[in-house]
């Protein structure tokens, strides 16, 4: 079985800290996956060793059962894994259509040089994460965090991904950017997007995602439904800045 | 690629007033026009290499030296027609080129600039005790061929070139990849996070950069007939470029041309007050306090004006 | 072989001087500061103007200079570093601006022609061989003086701690209750006050010219950068690594190579190790 994203035995070291400890764990197609510890338990450096900003220690990554801890970032993406930053990371002197065209460029000089932009795609992706067609031409210095952020879903579904990563999406958002971003997820999920999600947020997560995975000092420390594994003493100790 | 008709039609009327320039002017503006036009040229390329991806090179003459010794050496030297000297010239800037590019592959920002900074003092040095048989040494060389006579053809030759260079370098660079190259500026994760490869985007930047430093630079040296160490590798050489780019706009191709006549044309008024190296200092403080109140240049100066004047004819 | 030894410690003596005021800006707040040759410019032509044109005596010439220096640093972090709040290029290009226009300055005040300076101190000892003249020999000492109490400074004092505290974690500093913008403002004065000593030293060991800060500038960018930031005895280290070199190749190759090997060095350390050799993040 092939899924969009299998992780085995993966181990990042920082000198002497071990920031992820012996993970292992698959994300189902179509399924939206929760990941979720306390502040420093490695989710963000999970995030950062799958799109390969960060060589992992040893272990496997897999896209679809092909094996991506050997290529570059930008491979990686064309692969099918995307992800987005807990502070949105815009080009600043574009404008929301030319910010989503450099995601549905080919990674291809000539190709580059010669096709013209699809400019109806770049719209019809700005659209679809709730732009209104007046906002098109706004860079990113006169938009909200909300606004930013979507501007970063839409470039990262320009990418074409299978599978999207999504860092702490409700962070520093109102409660009305909260539900637009959620709706907006939800959306995705029905058209049978893939999504493994971080977020502090349990309450706005919980509707977003069918299982969760907790991790404390890099380690799984319970898997299952988000409900169960909210449950689990461990998961509830770490959470509480016990030991675990 | 969004081109209108307009955009043509005012660079066709740009190079048609050019070139009929000569019939209006005196000899000495168009001498002062010919070196517009070859700054021009200089500051197109570094904004290519550097103004977009964000990549600032201190070292820009280290490229332009490349170009304008590998020309001056075979023509002078080795007695080689300049159809071929030139094209070597600009083959061997690319290289130079690569060179630059190897330390983008690892640093950035503040480092980067300084290890171009060092290439640049480096070349200056070698180039006086490696073969000062060939190089001319501390002293440098003359009497290499000139492809001009007069004022007239100079001018004729440069603007032709850098033209050429500016109306290719607009057309390059309205298309995905001069948003891509721009994106690399602005962000180069997000780049990457887009699909795309940087390295290859950055290298196609630098040899494009070093191409027209290179073409510059040959046909600069068989205009001036003369090379001289200290006049090109040097820090006030290096400045004139940068401010030229800086001033005019960055990640544009009218930027660094405007900023190239304005710079030119402001030290040639300058003259009869300050002759020497002192016109720096009035030079120097506008681009300080321009660029320290419009980084964006007087380019954008310009269209921010046009869009209030547009919104009063229009209200 | 006594000669070389001699000449290479006066040379890296002075280099170090040249090189502390550059790392402590540096250091503090992570800024190249390429108009930091200016200082030394400027402390030359001080000192210049005031000895051998007014008459003024030695050592109020140097204390004027000093001053100068001070001054031109504290301006340069007022109406420039900061206004340009932390962009690093952007106070590159804009120091680097600066400098030409400081040196353009010069020219129109003081012509573009190089100036002789008269020896600081007068007279010439022979050791073993080697010719010294008191003047560099003075310089030197005074640099092990000034580096001294520099190193004494930072680790002793109150202010100097503060410094340490910045340079190490801004923003940590800032939340225990350290004005940084103060320490910010103390160190580019003293480094501006450094930059002109050692600028009336690298005057009389050389000589004036309104092109003389590229020199100490591209000295200063290899020390630091080599040493890693901020750690003052790998300045002390590097500046001993980079004058040996220059005294070496002028004596087995040729003077016109002493450069090469500092800018190989710069571009093989930032390529290799950009942290520098011996890249601690303090002072």
């Amino acid at each position: 079985m092939n899924h969009p994203l299998e992780i085995t035995n993966l181990v990042k070291k920082f000198g002497g800290l071990t920031a992820t400890d012996n993970l292992s764990f698959v994300v189902e197609k179509g399924k939206s996956v929760g990941l979720i510890g306390p502040n420093g338990a490695g989710k963000t450096t999970i995030f950062a060793q799958v799109m390969g900003e960060h060589r992992q220690t040893s272990g496997s990554i897999k896209v679809y059962g092909k094996e991506i801890t050997k290529l570059s970032t930008s491979a990686r993406v064309r692969h099918g894994v995307s992800r987005t930053y807990q502070i949105p990371r815009p080009f600043g002197n574009m404008n929301i259509l030319e910010n989503i065209r450099v995601g549905l460029m080919p990674d291809n000089i000539w190709q580059m040089i010669t096709g013209n932009p699809d400019l109806d795609r770049e719209e019809e992706l700005a659209l679809s994460v709730g732009f209104t067609p007046g906002d098109l031409m706004k860079t990113p210095s006169e938009l909200s965090m909300g606004d930013l952020r979507k501007l970063e879903m839409a470039r990262t579904m320009a990418t074409d991904p299978s599978i999207m990563l999504l860092d702490e999406v409700f962070a520093g958002l109102t409660v009305s950017e909260i539900v637009q971003i959620a709706d907006l997820i939800q959306k995705m999920r029905k058209d049978g997007m893939t999504f493994l999600i971080v977020s502090h947020d349990l309450k706005a997560l919980e509707p977003m995602v069918d299982s969760a995975i907790a991790i404390n000092y890099g380690a799984m420390i319970a898997h299952g439904t988000l409900d169960e594994v909210l449950a689990n003493e461990d998961v509830r100790a770490s959470y509480l800045g016990g030991t675990g | 690629m969004d081109l209108r008709w307009h955009h043509f039609a005012l660079w066709a009327a740009f190079i048609g007033g050019m070139l009929a320039l000569p019939q209006f002017v005196s000899s000495g503006t168009l001498r002062t026009i010919i070196f517009a036009n070859y700054l021009a040229i200089f500051a197109i390329s570094w904004d290519i290499l550097s103004g977009r991806t964000g990549y600032i090179s201190f070292g820009h003459p280290f490229l332009i030296g490349i170009g304008a010794y590998t020309t001056a050496i075979l023509t002078k030297r080795f007695d080689i027609a300049v159809e071929y000297a030139i094209p070597s010239a600009v083959l061997m800037t690319m290289v130079g080129g690569l060179i630059l590019f190897l330390p983008a592959l690892r640093i950035k920002g503040s480092y980067f600039a300084l290890v171009t900074l060092a290439f640049m003092e480096l070349i200056y040095q070698l180039v006086q005790v490696i073969r000062p048989d060939l190089t001319g040494g501390t002293r440098g060389m003359s009497g290499i061929p000139t492809l001009t006579l007069g004022a007239r053809d100079g001018f004729y030759l440069s603007f032709s070139l850098m033209a050429a260079i500016a109306l290719s370098m607009w057309l390059l660079m309205r298309t995905r990849l001069g948003t891509a190259l721009s994106a690399i500026g602005m962000n180069e994760e997000s780049v990457r996070g887009s699909g795309l490869s940087t390295t290859r985007l950055k290298l196609f930047a630098f040899l494009t950069g070093a191409f027209v430093a290179g073409l510059g630079g040959a046909f600069y040296v068989h205009y001036l007939g003369s090379i001289a160490p200290r006049a090109l590798f040097d820090i006030n050489f290096l400045f004139t470029i940068l401010v030229a780019a800086l001033i005019g706009g960055l990640s544009t191709v009218i930027g660094p041309m405007l900023g190239a006549f304005f710079l030119t044309f402001l030290l040639e008024y300058l003259r009869p007050y300050l002759p020497g190296a002192e016109r720096y200092f009035i030079y120097g403080g506008i681009a300080l306090l321009l660029y320290m109140y419009e980084p964006k240049g007087i380019l954008h100066l310009f269209s921010r004006g046009l869009d209030r004047w547009r919104e009063r004819v229009s209200s | 072989m006594a000669q070389i030894i001699i000449q290479g410690l006066l040379l890296s003596g002075l280099y170090a001087l040249i090189a502390m005021g550059f790392t402590l800006i540096f250091s503090v707040g992570r800024v190249l500061n390429l108009a930091y040759g200016s200082y030394l410019m400027i402390g030359g032509y001080v000192y210049f103007y005031l000895t051998q044109l007014l008459g003024v005596p030695k050592i109020v010439g140097i204390l004027m200079a000093t001053v100068a220096g001070c001054v031109v640093g504290l301006l340069i972090y007022r109406l420039l570093v900061k206004q340009l709040k932390g962009d690093h290029v952007a106070i590159e290009i804009s120091t680097l601006i600066l400098a030409v226009v400081l040196q353009a300055g010069i020219v129109l005040l003081f012509g573009d022609s190089s100036k002789i300076l008269l020896p600081i101190v007068p007279g010439v000892i022979h050791v073993g061989g080697a010719t010294v003249t008191f003047s560099i020999l003075a310089a030197t000492i005074i640099s092990w003086v000034i580096l001294i109490g520099i190193y004494i400074f930072i680790r002793k004092t109150h202010t100097g701690r503060a410094m340490q505290a910045v340079s190490m974690d801004a923003k940590g500093a800032a939340i225990s209750g350290i004005d940084s913008d103060r320490i910010n403002m103390i160190t580019w004065g003293i480094s501006g006050t450094l930059g002109a000593v050692a600028g009336v030293f690298f005057a009389s060991y050389t000589q004036l010219s309104p092109s003389m800060w590229v020199a100490p500038l591209i000295i200063a960018i290899a020390v630091v950068i080599v040493g890693g930031i901020g750690s003052i005895i790998g300045t002390l280290v590097v500046a001993h690594i980079i004058g040996f070199m220059e005294i070496l190749t002028t004596a087995i190759l040729a003077p016109e190579m002493r450069g090469v090997f500092t800018m190989l060095l710069i571009i093989g350390v930032l390529v290799i190790r950009p942290r520098g050799l011996f890249g601690r993040e303090e002072l």
